[in-house]
């Protein structure tokens, strides 16, 4: 068995932790985990790309068009990361709350517009899952737990090889007490929309 | 008239080798030196000092041979010819500059010379710098004698500008502290100063600045596709000379090596008996003709001063070419690995390795067909015979380093390159209400303003975003020498950057060398405690005119928070002592510092234009915590910062770089999550449309 992700964000999204708690949860049922160096001035607004694998793995890095899931916390990056890696099986969580480049603002480049992003990735892979992520987050009670409703969403898939609780405890584990409350409410909100949406499917 | 400055070519005179050297340079038009002491190079710069009262030049002793290195490049990058000199174990302290300027090359010519020490006569060891010139590929010049140090040193600018890489010139004991007869060539009247210039894109985007787009990667591409314009050089120079001969055994020596093997071989009455490569050039080899003896002989016997370099490289062609005969030389153990080779030891290791031969009469065996001759077919400098023009092939693949998949259908590839046009790229910033943006803007303000010419040399930190750049889609490149370009975005303040301490040595270099602009650097605490101290010091001991702008954030910040020496706090949180920057920045003898606050723009604007005014070094320091490090501690978050009805959208804002900064719909807006409320784009906006913040 091997299971290959990739999550895909913005510099301070919080996209490194939510690849760390999942494969936490992944070690928790047992399996063996790579997650990959991180690319990009995760500090400074850059892109962020951290790779997880579980089960029969032994490199860092999941090959070119082996994605079995991007988890995209922000729609562009997930475009990014799609077109390379995203298997033709695999599946897309896609926040569609976009974090415009420094590049888009100061008008060098236009950001490409969300339904053509949206379909991009539908023609690269097999089913994308997109909805506002962080409207959810901001509905938990608190926007910076958009990686948590990410979590919640791969929960939701019914891709992992371990049950959603396992994963949301191993988010508890990493998130402060003080929002504690607020990250799993978000874990919550992001199971709910994806089965919601698989049904709408 | 020192023998140094004498315009009388022909004229014979014994010069000690490091005096050929110099010599050497000022007939290849030398402008800038700098070095620091240490045997046996000190008199390649004591020499030029001689001369410096007959000719006008710059010539400087620095503080260290990290900061010549990085005076002698800047200067090479605002177009002057220049030299920095070394002896082995100061070339260790340059290799990180060494390392990384290889990736971006040099504009004028520029030559550096270290001076090894094998038997270690004045050195704690007996490393051989070569293998630094072959692992950074850079041309290796070696001479045999103090003749070719002269004809080496002067050709080696016209070489170094047509690579657009610093040539290596490995010397040793018994080359510079040694002397000989030297043929004094013609010195040039005419100095280049009027044609000093910077062009920041010259010939390539980014040109002078490692992380700039493309990037490092493909700028290490860039310094691979130089290969073949040295392999062009090996294979012509006659500085290479390959006397072939009907025998089965071939020597091969470099440099001074060459010099023994020449007398062994006479000693021995091999001279002209068996094959004999002379190399001048120690990287790269002349690969046809090591294939030609690898095609014609049993026999190979490397003869070198040092390690076993020219005799790895001789291995690596012979396992390639699936040579059978014997490889003999240091790491065959035929000679011992440490310590001088001397005549004695090459006539022994050649009549060892021939002997054997010579009694089974194999030493003139003759192949069918004899050999063409191919010695001395080159001119001395190995230069194609087209001119500098004729030579293509730079840098054509630096561009698009795209991922090749190997794993997609056509079609699937097809959709990717579909797809992949459209995705912006994401340009990385410093973060919201960052203390070096307010930095940059009071910066940025005035170099817009009043100093149109003006040189910013980066340095490496967080603030080094500032020289990244946006992976525009515009090829800005052009061959002009000289080219102003707008500070079109906040990220484009930086004109150079490559390692820890290099910014302020090499602004030293444009502003002693007389680049017509004000040159500036920046560097952070951490960094000025790692590297900049000495070249600062350089600054003050040399009278720079630069202005040097330290940005105090209190922390490393760039690397994850470690602490500076300014953070008060040691990594447990404890406690710690804080070392004062205006107070070392005092005592290093600075005159003209000016303390600000970054949240301050108007401040750090005066501030600059009062540094740009004064003759000399002067230093800005702006001082502000890591904004990271206060929400950490104080959970500062967005309170109050609007962009009210005043905005016009003029993005005049934006320009402040601040990634909290948004723009939709015709108006400046904040986003919420990131804004910190530092209140420095309320003070840029022309508007005051923005209220709020601190
Ligand atoms: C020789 C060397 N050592 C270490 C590093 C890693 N490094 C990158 S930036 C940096 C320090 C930056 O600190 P500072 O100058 O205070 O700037 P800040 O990031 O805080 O703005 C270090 C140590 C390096 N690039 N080169």
């Amino acid at each position: 068995m091997q299971l290959n992700m990739i999550v895909a964000g913005v510099g301070g999204q919080g996209s490194v932790l939510a690849s760390h708690i999942i494969a936490e949860a992944a070690i928790a049922h047992g399996l063996a985990v790579r997650v990959g160096e991180t690319f990009g001035a995760a500090m400074r607004g850059g892109a962020v790309a951290s790779h997880v694998r579980m089960g029969d793995v032994a490199s860092p890095l999941v090959k070119k068009g082996g994605a079995d899931a991007i988890l995209a916390l922000e729609p562009l990056e997930g475009l990014r990361v799609g077109v390379d890696y995203l298997s033709p099986e695999g599946i897309v969580i896609l926040n569609t709350c976009p974090n415009y480049p420094v590049d888009t603002s100061i008008g060098v480049f236009p950001y490409p517009p969300l339904e053509r992003i949206q379909a991009d990735l539908r023609s690269l892979g097999k089913t994308v899952y997109a909805f506002d992520a962080t409207e959810l987050a901001i509905q938990a009670g608190n926007a910076r737990t958009l990686n948590a409703v990410i979590l919640g969403a791969l929960a939701g898939t019914g891709l992992l090889p371990f049950s959603a609780q396992i994963l949301e405890e191993a988010l508890a584990a990493r998130v402060p007490a003080s929002s504690l409350e607020s990250n799993r409410a978000a874990f919550r909100l992001g199971l709910q929309r994806l089965e919601e949406l698989k049904k709408g499917a | 008239m020192n023998v140094i400055s004498l315009n009388q070519p022909g004229r014979r005179a014994l010069l000690m080798g490091n005096e050929a050297i110099a010599r050497g340079a000022l007939e290849g038009g030398l402008e800038l030196a700098a070095a620091y002491p240490g045997t046996p190079s000190s008199e390649v710069v004591e020499a030029l000092y001689e001369a410096r009262r007959d000719r006008d030049f710059y010539v400087e002793w620095s503080i260290n041979e990290k900061v010549a290195f990085e005076v002698a490049y800047g200067a090479s990058l605002v177009g002057a010819r220049c030299l920095c000199a070394m002896k082995n174990a100061g070339f260790n302290w340059v290799m990180d500059t060494f390392m990384t300027i290889s990736y971006t090359g040099c504009k004028a010519g520029m030559l550096i010379v270290v001076a090894d020490d094998p038997d270690a006569h004045y050195s704690s060891n007996e490393q051989d710098t070569r293998v630094a010139a072959e692992y950074n590929r850079l041309f290796c010049f070696e001479p045999s004698n103090q003749e070719e140090a002269r004809q080496m040193a002067a050709a080696s600018f016209q070489i170094s500008e047509h690579l657009e890489l610093p040539v290596f010139l490995r010397s040793v004991t018994r080359i510079s502290h040694a002397s000989g007869d030297v043929t004094l060539g013609i010195l040039p009247e005419v100095q280049n100063r009027h044609q000093l210039g910077f062009n920041k894109h010259w010939k390539l985007p980014y040109r002078w600045n490692v992380y700039g787009p493309p990037g490092a990667v493909a700028k290490h591409d860039w310094l691979l596709s130089r290969g073949a314009l040295m392999d062009e050089i090996a294979a012509t120079s006659s500085f290479n000379r390959l006397t072939p001969s009907p025998s089965r055994i071939a020597v091969i020596a470099s440099g001074l090596g060459a010099s023994y093997a020449d007398e062994a071989l006479t000693n021995l009455g091999l001279l002209g008996v068996v094959q004999y490569l002379r190399l001048g050039i120690a990287y790269p080899l002349p690969n046809a003709a090591l294939r030609q003896i690898f095609a014609t002989t049993d026999v190979v016997v490397v003869i070198e001063e040092g390690d076993p370099m020219v005799e790895r490289q001789v291995l690596r062609l012979a396992q390639a070419e699936d040579f059978r005969g014997k490889i003999l030389g240091k790491d065959s153990g035929l000679l011992k690995p440490t310590g001088e080779i001397n005549t004695d030891l090459a006539e022994e290791a050649l009549a060892k390795a021939t002997g054997n031969l010579t009694a089974r009469g194999n030493l003139t065996g003759l192949p069918a067909g004899g050999l063409s001759s191919v010695t001395a077919r080159g001119n001395l400098t190995g230069l194609p015979a087209g001119g500098l023009s004729s030579v293509t092939a730079r840098g054509s693949n630096l561009t698009a380093r795209g991922s090749v998949s190997l794993d997609a259908t056509m079609s699937r590839g097809e959709l990717r390159a579909e797809i992949k046009p459209r995705i912006t790229p994401r340009s990385s910033t410093l973060c919201a209400g960052c203390p070096h943006l307010g930095s940059y803007w009071g910066l940025k303000k005035v170099l817009n303003r009043q100093s149109e010419d003006a040189i910013v040399n980066g340095d490496i930190g967080c603030y080094e975003q500032a020289g990244y750049g946006l992976f525009t889609k515009k090829d800005l490149a052009s061959p002009e020498d000289s080219k102003r370009y707008p500070i079109l975005s906040p990220y484009t303040i930086l004109d150079t950057l490559y390692v820890m301490g290099s910014g302020i040595a090499m602004a030293q270099g444009q502003a002693q060398i007389g680049y017509p602009g004000k040159c500036l650097a920046v560097a952070g605490d951490s960094t000025f405690f790692h590297a900049t101290m000495p070249a600062l010091a350089n600054a003050v001991a040399n009278q720079a005119d630069i202005a040097f702008l330290i940005l105090d954030n209190s922390w490393t910040a760039m690397t994850g928070h470690q602490p500076s020496p300014t953070s008060c706090r040691n990594a447990l949180g404890n406690p710690a002592t804080r070392l004062s920057i205006e107070k070392v920045v005092e005592a290093l003898g600075v005159h003209d510092l000016h303390i600000v606050a970054p949240y301050d723009v108007k401040a750090v604007e005066g501030a600059v234009d009062k540094a740009l005014a004064f003759h000399g070094p002067s230093v800005v320091l702006a001082r502000g915590e890591c904004m990271l490090q206060v929400i950490r501690r104080t959970k500062r978050r967005w309170q109050t910062t609007v962009v009210t009805e005043g905005c016009t959208g003029c993005k005049t804002c934006l320009q402040l770089g601040c990634p909290a900064i948004t723009f939709a719909d015709e108006k400046a807006g904040i986003d919420r999550l990131l804004c910190v409320d530092c209140g420095l784009c309320s003070q840029v906006c022309p508007f005051h449309a923005i209220l709020g913040g601190k």
